[in-house]
């Protein structure tokens, strides 16, 4: 089920409705919105369910065994075999396909091919975030940081609706205790989450979609067709794009969350204002970013183990997070491409500021992002290649149209602007009456809702991963 | 180690949502175990996980009851229903059948009757129509009484004998028609032609189901507007829904009765690019799909396509493709490919993914190739 869709618009007042009566009453309160995740859930494919309780099952028996036991060992292996249980499904239903096709054939060239039968899977929406989710339970517990939940609590966070088919990547330690208490309700945050809600969908349907349509779909799919100028402004209005889709459901996400009583963290933060690598990847997704820190880098040795380590793990960790983003090739690049990114920075780092004023940091730092977003956008990387050429073909600028420049400059120029005054403008807005608030969300879906094609609104980018 | 206290140590002044570090800074572990410190010491607290929402309090955020919230999230929903209770009405039509699709209906029957009595979704389409991205379509729609199924072919001209220049192409169709679109502009433009490719695919939509699009009048509509040379159409992932007779009745799929009438909505669609100005009309079968549910859909549409072709003689030309994906009628995801065997259908064993659709426009230049110069 889409945010952005009838049957939600439906499903959600019920259900905010029903949770807050029952939020005092724990025991029916905790199966009630289980129920309602997996309702949420089956209405993209009801077998998908059955992988998310699988999942489920298994992290719990992992946390509970990990904490029953002091023997550091069998921690160990407890955690491991979840974690790789956890993992294995990801692999399957996401990868299975790239390694039997794309990674079978570059095997094949040294003579290692897997003769492993071909299959279409169908890779389940949701399946790369929870699964990550469940390995922060599992490993938290197994760190000491968070001890296990009973069943329901774990199954409520891996399932709970406002966050499971893509993020933000919640850890186990920041949600677990949400519900050791039910939530106050004289204290919500009403109108903060309606004005999220609000934003978001003005983020994804009125700019995103548009953008996609008008601009970025048409240059991506034949580059070779459009010439410098049409190019360059897709590049950066893919740059757009990408970031209202994916913001634009994360403000949902936390806004729906808010209404529940539940805080989400933060997953953006003005990534296109970044000076540097590490900058924008402190901004941009925040809760992937801290995962692979956390449960890859680190694990990894991370900077502890020398200069040449270092750069090996940053690389390690940023093309298996690329991978993470899809079972392509261009990802696994793209990946490749930020960690490389980060690598640079790290090994000149200290002397950029000293050597290049600000601006000019920034501004480097922008287009390398936006080169990055041509590798994470192009189908292969042959089409990578094309786009490539596009960019210094010489010829007539096709698509530039005032609303088009407009919503590239508005989504890249508002990040560049002060943060405390744009967070006071919108966090004065959120103080405004519920009701009041209500009215003018209705006004913001009336008003989003006529700008929909008759296709509907897209699927969010960021749900293919 | 030393370690400063998480609560005066200024990178976790947001407590633990904020991430002060990422990937490459040298202390990060210890903020790592900072940021855990500092969620051990408040889990005694109720509600200590309200950290998290210091980046909303920071600015003095107003809080509400859960009652306001209910409130405010009715009003918006009761609001929505009066002002565009007829969409969610649409919206249940264009459901796949299920649970789901009987809720929105349950919904969307009072919610479009009460829209339908109040004056306010008219004003509300008045003022934000202009908001609207989809193209106004003309022409005789099917449920106009643009179809008898007796109709015979329209008289349009002959094709040239000789190849012509091909100047526009427009791919179209359901979702069927893409990534067909993207490959085959792709190798137009890989081999150089100066060819204009239109694409453009309307997901969803379906000829027997006229409740997102009526193919009737886009075709007519696209005949205009893009004037293409030529037309490449896959469509029929959507169909199977009931058709009305000439007498009015509703027919169901997928006797003769039914291929009878959707046959002559094809050849209307047939008939409006051609009398547009089209040249010539490449029109794809239906591959066999997984679902042998399926199958009788397909094979009452791949007979109305065969069927309203033939009445239209050269100008009509239909691509094949169930004996280069579905040879012997049997469904299969992979085919060979330059001697390898290669996936070509989606996981839903209906569509084509883009190995698949890169063989189809294969197969669809070869057609071109026979008719026109580019």
């Amino acid at each position: 089920m889409l945010f952005p869709t009838v049957e939600f618009a439906i499903f959600f007042p019920v259900v905010l409705a029903i949770s807050w009566a029952l939020m005092s009453r724990q025991p029916l309160w905790k199966p009630f919105i289980v129920v309602a995740s997996y309702v949420f859930y089956a209405a993209v494919d009801p077998r998908f369910c059955l992988l998310l309780g699988a999942i489920t099952v298994d992290s719990q028996l992992a946390a509970v065994g990990i904490h029953r036991t002091e023997d550091e060992r069998l921690r160990k292996w407890i955690c491991a075999s979840g974690v790789v249980f956890d993992l294995g499904i990801l692999a399957v239903f996401k990868y299975y396909g790239f390694f039997v096709t794309d990674v079978s054939d570059v095997l094949d060239t040294v003579g290692l091919g897997m003769p492993l039968p071909l299959a279409t899977i169908a890779l389940p929406v949701g399946v790369s975030f929870f699964s990550f989710q469940a390995v922060t339970y599992i490993v938290d517990v197994k760190r000491r940081q968070t001890e296990p939940a009973n069943l329901l609590d774990a199954a409520i966070y891996l399932s709970f609706f406002p966050h499971l088919v893509a993020g933000p990547i919640v850890r186990a330690s920041e949600f677990l205790p949400q519900l050791r208490a039910p939530r106050n309700p004289s204290r919500v945050a009403v109108s903060a989450g309606l004005t999220l809600v609000a934003l978001g969908l003005i983020k994804k349907v009125m700019i995103a979609d548009y953008l996609a349509r008008e601009l970025v779909d048409p240059v991506f799919a034949v580059p070779q067709a459009y010439s410098a100028p049409d190019a360059i402004l897709a590049a950066y209005g893919y740059a757009a794009q990408i970031f209202c889709d994916f913001s634009g459901y994360t403000d949902m996400a936390i806004g729906l969350a808010l209404l529940l009583g539940f805080v989400f963290p933060q997953n953006f933060n003005s990534p296109y204002r970044a000076t540097g690598f590490r900058d924008f990847w402190r901004r941009w997704h925040m809760t992937l970013s801290r995962f692979l820190r956390d449960y890859l880098y680190i694990p990894l040795g991370g900077n502890r183990k020398g200069k040449v380590r270092t750069y090996i793990n940053l690389m390690a960790t940023m093309t298996l997070g690329g991978l993470w983003h899809g079972a392509a090739w261009n990802f696994v690049a793209w990946g490749a491409f930020q960690g490389t990114g980060l690598s640079a920075e790290h090994a000149i780092r200290g002397r950029l500021g000293r050597i290049f004023p600000g601006w000019l940091r920034w501004f480097v730092t922008f287009n390398l992002i936006v080169v990055g977003w041509i590798l994470f956008r192009s189908t292969d990387l042959s089409l990578f290649g094309d786009y490539m050429a596009a960019l210094v073909r010489s010829g007539p600028a096709t698509l530039y149209s005032v609303p088009v420049v407009g919503a590239i400059a508005l989504v890249i120029g508002l990040q560049l602007l002060p943060e405390r005054p744009m967070e006071g403008i919108e966090l004065r807005i959120s103080r405004l009456q519920p009701l009041l608030m209500g009215a003018a969300l209705a006004l913001v879906v009336l008003v989003v809702g006529a700008t929909v094609p008759s296709q509907g609104v897209p699927p969010f980018i960021y749900f293919r991963f | 180690m030393a370690k400063s206290r998480p609560r005066d140590d200024p990178r976790l002044r947001d407590g633990a949502t904020r991430i002060e570090s990422v990937l490459v800074p040298e202390d990060f572990e210890s903020i790592a175990e900072m940021e855990a410190e500092a969620r051990a010491g408040r889990e005694g607290e109720p509600h200590g996980d309200d950290s998290l929402m210091e980046r909303f309090d920071r600015w003095d955020l107003r809080r509400f009851t859960a009652s306001d919230a209910v409130k405010a999230v009715v009003l918006t929903t009761l609001l929505l229903l009066i002002f565009a209770g007829g969409a969610v009405r649409k919206a249940a039509d264009e459901l796949d059948p299920g649970i789901g699709r009987d809720v929105v209906k349950a919904v969307g029957g009072p919610a479009g009757w009460i829209s339908d009595e109040l004056p306010f979704a008219e004003t509300r389409r008045d003022l934000t129509s202009w908001l609207s991205p989809d193209e106004q379509l003309s022409g005789t729609g099917f449920e106009a009484g643009g179809v008898s199924p007796g109709r015979a072919a329209a008289v349009t001209p002959p094709p040239p004998s000789m190849p012509q220049a091909l100047n526009r192409l427009l791919v179209t169709g359901d979702s069927l028609s893409t990534p067909l679109d993207i490959e085959t502009a792709r190798k137009f433009a890989d081999q150089g032609a100066a060819v204009e490719v239109t694409r453009d695919p309307h997901l969803a939509t379906g000829i027997s189901n006229s409740g997102l699009v009526d193919w009737g009048q886009l075709s007519s509509t696209q005949a205009a507007n893009d004037d293409p040379d030529a037309v490449v159409l896959f469509i029929g992932a959507n169909e199977g829904y009931p058709l009305p007779s000439p007498n009015g009745a509703q027919v169901s799929c997928c006797g003769p009765q039914w291929e009878a009438v959707f046959r002559s909505r094809i050849g209307q669609m047939m008939d409006n690019y051609l009398r547009g100005g089209t040249q010539r009309v490449y029109w794809l079968t239906i591959p066999t799909q997984r679902d042998p549910a399926r199958k009788p859909i397909s094979d009452a549409v791949n007979q109305a396509i065969e069927g309203a072709a033939a009445q239209r003689g050269a100008s009509v030309r239909v691509v094949d493709l169930r004996p280069t994906f579905t040879p012997g009628d049997s469904y299969r995801d992979a085919i060979p490919i330059d001697g390898k065997q290669t996936i070509v259908r989606e996981s839903d064993g209906i569509h084509l993914n883009e190995e698949g659709s890169s063989v189809a426009a294969d197969l669809v230049l070869q057609a071109v190739d026979r008719d026109f110069d580019y």
